[in-house]
């Protein structure tokens, strides 16, 4: 997956002719299946020799967040099996923390 | 490569003819191989990697536009460099989905199924809970009545492949090196090579990981996760990402309940509280119990894509 950002961020910079990119965030979310520390491991030890050897790599992390389907509370989703913390009902719909994806390039 | 786990290297996977294992495997493999391997290095360049984005992160830029740039206009010589390069600064919002790319590609496997009006089956397991001899007894109880093809996903071997060509299959095995998981652009490639025909089954047997697989789409109709009751019965809520994205769950080796802590109910219950509309099949491919169920439940799903209920 690292493999894959590093390739889209070539991508992207050869789309708008970059001499380099300088940053690039990434958003991680809690319930995206991504497990943040292993991919920031990754990405560092593969942007070696690539278009982000030289960049600051920011991952932001996203929290879950749940919405009950039964009393439709809204609230911090740490697993994707939670039950409403209010009405103790469950299953609830996960509406936030799936993403994953590169938010923005800082390029040169 | 792997988000998950960090495995697996770019363009390492190997595509094997079962008949031509020895001449191919080797072949093609151990060049490929060998070249990625420059990963030991990679451990080496870890800590200068970090350091390089912090100070990158700070100096350059911080550091060159709050001083370089207006302070010291006259001072040309030192801020020149830098200087050039910050007008051209630009923050570009992409907000792309990092699987983007595979989900694509899984899409084009999709569609290159609907076309062909080929059932895919992605097969999910940790490694032992029996996806294969499944396969081998799928085979052999419906080959004469459905074509029947199997992409085979392991790290290593083609012995899986084999084991599935003896059944009476077709079949391409697929070695990830030191990847966990098939995607779909070795799947893609896989087909290129593999001749599916029409109206016929094609078995994604997937490397046996409950972890990664589950985050990549591979083009399939349906995802099939087996477990056995040697596993556990917490298996669902300890991978709930492969639980959460199969349609069928297959409980397997039935015949070792009785000397097992297996609880199937519970299994059952954690898997549904994830996964609501997940089906179950108890079986046992070694005793033959409950593949009947099994191969009911296939050839339900050939129905609708093979020949769709369409007016």
């Amino acid at each position: 997956m690292a493999v894959e950002v590093i390739n889209l961020a070539e991508r992207e910079a050869d789309k708008i002719m970059a001499r380099s990119i300088q940053e690039i965030t990434i958003e991680v979310g809690d319930l995206s299946g991504v497990e943040a520390d292993a991919f920031e491991s990754a990405m560092m030890l593969l942007v070696k020799d690539s278009i982000l050897d030289k960049a600051l790599i920011s991952i932001i992390r996203t929290h879950g967040k749940g919405k009950c389907n039964s009393c439709n509370h809204e609230f911090e989703m740490n697993q994707r099996m939670a039950t409403c913390p209010l009405c103790q009902a469950f299953p609830s719909e996960i509406n936030g923390g799936r993403e994953f994806r590169v938010l923005s390039l800082v390029i040169e | 490569m792997c988000e998950t786990c960090g495995c697996g290297k770019p363009g390492e996977f190997s595509i094997h003819h079962p008949d031509h294992d020895h001449g191919h495997s080797h072949n093609h493999e151990p060049d490929h191989g060998h070249s990625h391997e420059h990963d030991h290095e990679h451990e080496h360049e870890h800590d200068h990697d970090h350091k390089h984005l912090q100070d990158h992160e700070h100096d350059p830029w911080h550091n060159q536009e709050h001083f370089h740039d207006h302070e010291q206009n006259n001072d040309h010589d030192h801020s020149h460099n830098h200087s050039h390069d910050q007008p051209h600064k630009r923050v570009i919002d992409l907000n792309i989905d990092i699987l983007s790319d595979n989900n694509r590609l899984a899409q084009l496997n999709r569609r290159f199924f609907e076309g062909r009006k080929v059932l895919c089956l992605n097969l999910v397991s940790s490694p032992g809970s029996g996806k294969t001899s499944i396969l081998e007894k799928t085979i052999l109880a419906l080959k004469s009545s459905h074509k029947m093809f199997v992409i085979e996903g392991d790290q290593q071997t083609i012995l899986d492949a084999n084991r599935i060509e003896k059944a009476g299959a077709p079949a391409l095995q697929i070695n990830t090196g030191s990847g966990c998981h098939l995607d779909a652009r070795m799947v893609e490639s896989a087909l290129k090579k593999l001749d599916v025909e029409a109206d016929s089954v094609l078995f994604i047997e997937n490397v046996g990981n409950l972890v990664c697989p589950a985050l990549f789409d591979l083009g399939e109709q349906k995802r099939v996760v087996v477990i056995s009751v040697t596993e556990g019965d917490d298996k669902p809520l300890k991978y709930p990402y492969m639980f959460q994205s199969s349609h069928l769950c297959i409980i397997n080796k039935s015949d070792l309940l009785p000397y097992v802590d297996f609880n199937t109910e519970e299994t059952i219950k954690h898997a549904r509280s994830l996964n609501p509309a997940l089906e179950f099949l108890i079986v046992s491919a070694k005793t033959g119990e409950g593949m009947d169920l099994w191969f009911d439940w296939l050839i339900r799903q050939t129905g609708s894509v093979i020949s769709p209920a369409e007016t």
